[in-house]
């Protein structure tokens, strides 16, 4: 390739680059800011997923029924607490 | 070429530029709410447009050097360097990442590509991808800078254009040397991403730990590359470098061994804040020290900073490396010093026999193995700076401290699956530890009897201690591990009556990233048996005439002949030896010598024969200068090929983990605070 090719080459791609970069789009994305309810949704999803798990590895022999019923009611304390929050916000 | 590749990195670099740039003001008018002429918004989206005109315009300076590679032209200092005309066609393709200048338009290329994907995917969380396409724009500006400033590919050869090129490093020309460095990059470049989005989640005080669920594909399969990029590195060095290991803590395999140290740390560590909520500010710590390990790693590798067999390339780029691993480091601790309370954990650790705690040590061990060999390869600078003369750290040092290390870590690897979380009881660790106990020890029982050495042998020397307690603790992880499955599997198969194996897909496909996880560790593993075989590696060495014989561990090595090969690239020497086993001949191995007549670098190609249970290696070391005879060095390295079938599992547990699980359907439950909750979570399918 000729050095004069590869500069006119070059020069063609700097320009549709150019143009695709600063192109009038009007439809861009964007996003509401996030709140503390997505927040709290998002962490009740978790706790869900934690209790899942809890259960699970109960059934499949690794806690005692002692040790289940403790960290059970722990979580399910905390979600509680998240659920009562979510519905003080959502009511708002 | 050369005009076309110098202004399409000029083009990148300018692009990558204002990326930066707009998208930097465009996020502080979003902060800040101030007006502006043109919406912030869109000047975020032209930002992140710029970023994704930078992969074209990377993609195609690449393009423009494997073109010249590819089409012999020498006008170019670096194909000239790099490459000739005899040269094999996937090595003139593997000549883009063979030099310094190559290697980084590939690391280059291959940030490019990442930021490509990234700026594609942005509607997944526009704000945080704004961020983190910022960042990492500015990692890209210093890579595009370096190219196009420090180490230019496309520089043009001064005087008369040669009718032929230097060749390739002959080290390189060997087929793995195709796809080693590719996949080793992709794993080091890859950090950037977590990394970016890391520091923008921090900038941004993102609400909450979503950010690592958005990241948790971009880690592991970075993770992937760089773990596949350092076996595939093993290998070549087994099969190449013809001194029968295929480890020997050279610093450059140990830049690539420190950041994947850090980013397993950071991948086990971050399971703790997505369930619980902790560890947040070591996480975020773990993932910028694994970015700027990466920087450092590219720094030993490319910078000169200290000799190895690895280092193809030799400049004074370091500086840029250290100016560009100081900017980082001091950006990382501002933002962390005036964001720290945003990493306040949500809980403590409530006991130190839970899954948490061994997470914790997982990562302590992690970081010690990783300190420890970081130290081992700054000695040398650091001798020379304090003492004035360079003290060369060795493979004794790394053993001596890195072996127990592992095998902690191993122990760890066993431990943690089997602790629940948050707490534990004494009869919960009983019912979980008895099997996984009794393996151990039936292991060691096995191997003091059965086993390939005297009963006293094994305590006397370190090496088949180690191997011992290696062993055992493989045993007792793999059956901790294989009653993960079986538990686990059980109560799916009494729940839906399928069969076990039936059961034990459905296990995995719920929960993959558990259950891949857990292949991962059985590849680990196998690793480790494979690893520990070392401790009875076998070699012998001996000058061979025509039918004289050499015997190593059951076989009998008889030399049946020489032979020589001559192509345009080469001219090479065989030693051609039949290999018998309890009298009969089994199979036949060719042991080579090359001299490359680019380079005029001689160059060994080794023989492996492997077997489940061992490989018999066999290079051709030169010929005796007096007699004209051959010397044949046969080595015999029990368990080696557990170690690649180790990465196998490794690479298949890693794919089931990037699978989605199967979608949780969660039963609707409302509940006043102060009531306690008796909320059952399901899943599709039951549970």
């Amino acid at each position: 390739m000729s050095e004069t090719l590869g500069l006119a080459l070059g020069c063609l791609m700097a320009i549709g680059l150019f143009l695709y970069t600063f192109w009038p789009e009007n439809a861009f994305a964007s996003q509401r800011q996030k709140t503390r309810l997505d927040y709290l949704l998002e962490r009740k999803e978790q706790l869900y997923e934690n209790l899942r798990d809890l259960n699970f590895e109960y059934r499949a022999g690794k806690y005692p029924e002692e040790d289940f019923v403790a960290q059970r009611t722990q979580l399910e304390n905390e979600t509680a607490q998240l659920l009562a929050e979510i519905d003080v916000l959502e009511g708002q | 070429m050369a005009t076309f590749g110098s202004l399409a990195l000029i083009i990148g670099l300018a692009l990558a530029a204002y990326n930066l740039f707009a998208g930097g003001v465009a996020l502080r008018l979003i902060a800040t709410g101030q007006q502006a002429a043109i919406s912030p918004e869109r000047l975020a989206d032209t930002a992140r447009r710029a970023g994704i005109a930078v992969f074209i315009a990377v993609t195609a300076a690449a393009f423009a050097l494997v073109y010249a590679a590819l089409t012999n032209d020498f006008s170019i200092t670096y194909i000239m360097e790099h490459s000739n005309r005899a040269l094999d066609l996937k090595y003139k393709f593997a000549a883009l990442w063979s030099g310094q200048e190559g290697s980084l338009l590939l690391w280059c290329w291959l940030l490019a590509a990442y930021g490509f994907v990234l700026r594609l995917r942005h509607k997944t969380d526009v704000k945080l991808y704004a961020y983190a396409g910022t960042i990492f724009a500015a990692i890209q500006v210093f890579f595009l800078a370096v190219v196009n400033f420090a180490a230019p590919p496309f520089s043009l050869l001064r005087g008369t254009i040669p009718a032929d090129g230097n060749g390739l490093n002959p080290l390189l020309q060997y087929p793995e040397m195709v796809i080693h460095p590719p996949m080793l990059y992709l794993g080091y470049v890859g950090f950037s991403v977590p990394f970016a989005f890391a520091l923008g989640a921090l900038m941004m005080r993102y609400p909450g730990e979503k950010w690592i669920k958005i990241t948790r594909v971009w880690t592991l399969v970075t993770w992937l590359f760089l773990t596949f990029g350092i076996f595939l590195g093993m290998h070549w060095a087994y099969a190449v470098l013809g001194w029968g290991g295929y480890w020997g803590w050279d610093p450059v395999e140990n830049a690539s061994f420190m950041p994947w140290l850090t980013g397993t740390a950071f991948m086990h560590s971050v399971m703790m804040q997505e369930k619980r909520g902790m560890m947040k500010s070591w996480n975020v710590w773990l993932i910028f020290s694994t970015f700027l390990l990466t920087l450092l790693g590219t720094t030993l590798t490319r910078g000169g900073l200290v000799s190895s067999v690895h280092a193809f390339a030799q400049s004074s780029i370091a500086t840029w490396f250290y100016v560009a691993m100081g900017v980082t480091l001091a950006i990382c601790i501002f933002t962390y010093i005036m964001q720290r309370d945003h990493l306040r954990a949500d809980h403590q650790l409530e006991s130190l026999v839970s899954r948490e705690s061994s997470f914790l040590f997982n990562n302590l061990v992690l970081l010690t193995a990783c300190f420890v060999i970081l130290w081992g390869t700054l000695f040398p600078i650091l001798s020379e700076y304090v003492q004035g003369s360079k003290v060369t750290v060795g493979a004794p040092f790394y053993n001596r401290v890195a072996i127990p290390i592992g095998l902690f870590l191993l122990f760890l690897t066993g431990v943690g699956p089997l602790l629940p979380w948050r707490s534990t009881s004494l009869k919960a660790v009983k019912r979980n530890f008895i099997v996984p106990t009794i393996a151990l020890w039936v292991t060691v029982a096995v191997c003091l009897i059965f086993g390939p050495r005297p009963l006293s042998t094994w305590f006397s020397e370190a090496g088949y201690f180690y191997a011992l307690v290696a062993f055992a603790v493989s045993a007792s992880v793999f059956t901790a591990i294989a009653s993960e499955f079986l538990r686990g599997a059980g109560v799916i198969a009494k729940q839906t009556g399928k069969n076990l194996a039936a059961a034990m897909y459905l296990l995995t496909r719920r929960n993959t990233r558990r259950y891949g996880g857990y292949l991962i560790h059985i590849g680990v593993v196998i690793i480790v048996v494979g690893l520990a075989g070392a401790a009875f590696n076998k070699s012998t060495e001996k000058e061979l005439a025509l039918h004289d014989s050499m015997s190593v561990g059951p076989y009998t090595l008889e030399c049946v002949g020489f032979t020589q090969d001559s192509n345009a690239n080469y001219d090479s020497n065989y030693a051609l030896l039949d290999v018998y086993q309890n009298g009969k001949k089994q199979f036949q191995m060719a042991p080579e010598k090359r001299v490359y007549t680019a380079s005029q670098q001689p160059q060994t190609m080794v023989a492996i024969h492997s077997v489940l249970s061992w490989d018999l290696y066999t290079v051709f070391e030169g010929t005796n200068p007096d007699t004209g005879q051959p010397i044949i060095k046969a080595f015999l390295n029990p368990l080696v090929s557990w170690i690649w079938a180790g990465v196998v599992l490794i690479v298949g547990g890693t794919f089931i983990a990037l699978v989605p699980s199967l979608t949780p359907a969660t039963a609707a439950v409302k509940a006043p605070a102060t009531a306690t909750l008796h909320a059952e979570p399901v899943l599709k399918g039951g549970d």
